[in-house]
């Protein structure tokens, strides 16, 4: 016959392991509770993707005029447009003003936090 | 010692040469205010040595001589250069026969200047949007992606060269195959165009991985 599976608990009490005492300890000793000079380095979440909308409206014109460019001349300026857009917005992008979605990437958050450091000793 | 390398060696204060004679030969009160700074620039600043290829002659077209540069094989300029002549001179001669035997309504229809038919045929040839590997999660998908102006040419040019130099009978030398392709694409038919297709094909197959691009 298989081993019957009994609960953890009872393989546990079974085993007179909580008769010696031992038992997981309560609290370990953690950090200083104090602010850090630095972040920690988190992916910095990429951008999404531009011009798509205007991509799936050109595929579309495409399917119904069977890829001849000429009837979809109209939709591919627009593409074409858009694609000049974000180009030129990537190239002018700051890195030290905020990205697009608001948050600093944490190599420039310590830097800044280099300059300006925690005083936690009086003099 | 000095290593080839291939970015440029000038000092980024030189400044690239002017070579069309119309812009030296203006006035100066016609100048606008930039073109006025941009000349007192050159003035102080030191100027790059002009590359060979670079004239100042109205026969001369930068995309003609960057096709006749894809198009030359262990820096054989003078058979690259002569092949590029003779290919437009055999458009030339096509679009001429056609001219001479069509009715006389449909004379002004037929277009026989060759660098014009060269450049529509290039623009009619060149893709709008590509495909790039990208790997997420261990596998490579093929992601639609717009191109730059300069990679859509090379594309043209590089698929019009390669389409001549494989799909010809033995017998048939490059500047009448490039012709008659060249003419093909200038109509919207022929191999290239048919590649072009099926290039956006596929790109439209995989539309639904568009999100992937982070650019």
């Amino acid at each position: 016959m298989a081993a019957p599976a009994y609960p953890a608990w009872v393989t546990r009490w079974v085993s007179g392991q909580w008769r010696n005492k031992k038992r997981p300890p309560a609290l370990r000793p953690p950090r200083t509770l104090a602010l850090a000079d630095k972040v920690a380095n988190r992916r910095e979440q990429s951008t999404e993707a531009t011009c798509i909308t205007e991509m799936s409206v050109m595929m579309a014109c495409w399917k119904q005029n069977d890829f001849n460019d000429a009837p979809c001349a109209e939709e591919i300026r627009t593409f074409y447009d858009c694609v000049a857009k974000a180009e030129k917005e990537r190239k002018n992008q700051n890195e030290d003003t905020l990205s697009s979605r608001g948050n600093l990437p944490s190599s420039k958050v310590n830097k800044l936090l280099k300059r300006f450091p925690q005083i936690t000793h009086y003099v | 010692r000095i290593m080839p390398v291939r970015w440029s060696r000038y000092n980024p204060s030189y400044l690239e040469p002017e070579v069309k004679k119309e812009s030296h030969q203006k006035p100066l009160e016609e100048l606008t205010e930039e073109e006025r700074e941009q000349m007192e620039l050159k003035a102080v600043r030191p100027i790059k040595a002009a590359p060979p290829s670079l004239s100042s002659s109205v026969f001369s077209d930068p995309m003609i001589s960057k096709f006749t540069n894809m198009m030359m094989k262990s820096g054989n300029k003078v058979l690259a250069r002569s092949l590029m002549s003779q290919t437009l001179e055999a458009i030339k001669r096509k679009q001429l026969e056609k001219y001479h035997k069509a009715p006389e309504n449909e004379k002004e229809t037929i277009e026989c200047n060759p660098y014009v038919i060269f450049h529509q045929a290039l623009k009619n040839c060149q893709p709008i949007i590509g495909l790039s590997n990208i790997t997420r999660g261990g596998k490579t998908y093929q992601v639609p992606v717009p191109l730059t102006d300069n990679r859509k040419r090379f594309l043209a040019m590089k698929w019009l060269i390669t389409e001549c130099r494989e799909n010809k009978h033995r017998r048939t030398l490059m500047p009448e195959k490039l012709s008659q392709e060249l003419l093909q694409a200038f109509n919207n038919e022929g191999p290239v165009i048919k590649r072009k297709h099926v290039l956006h094909k596929m790109a439209e197959a995989n539309r639904a991985y568009a999100h992937f691009r982070w650019w």
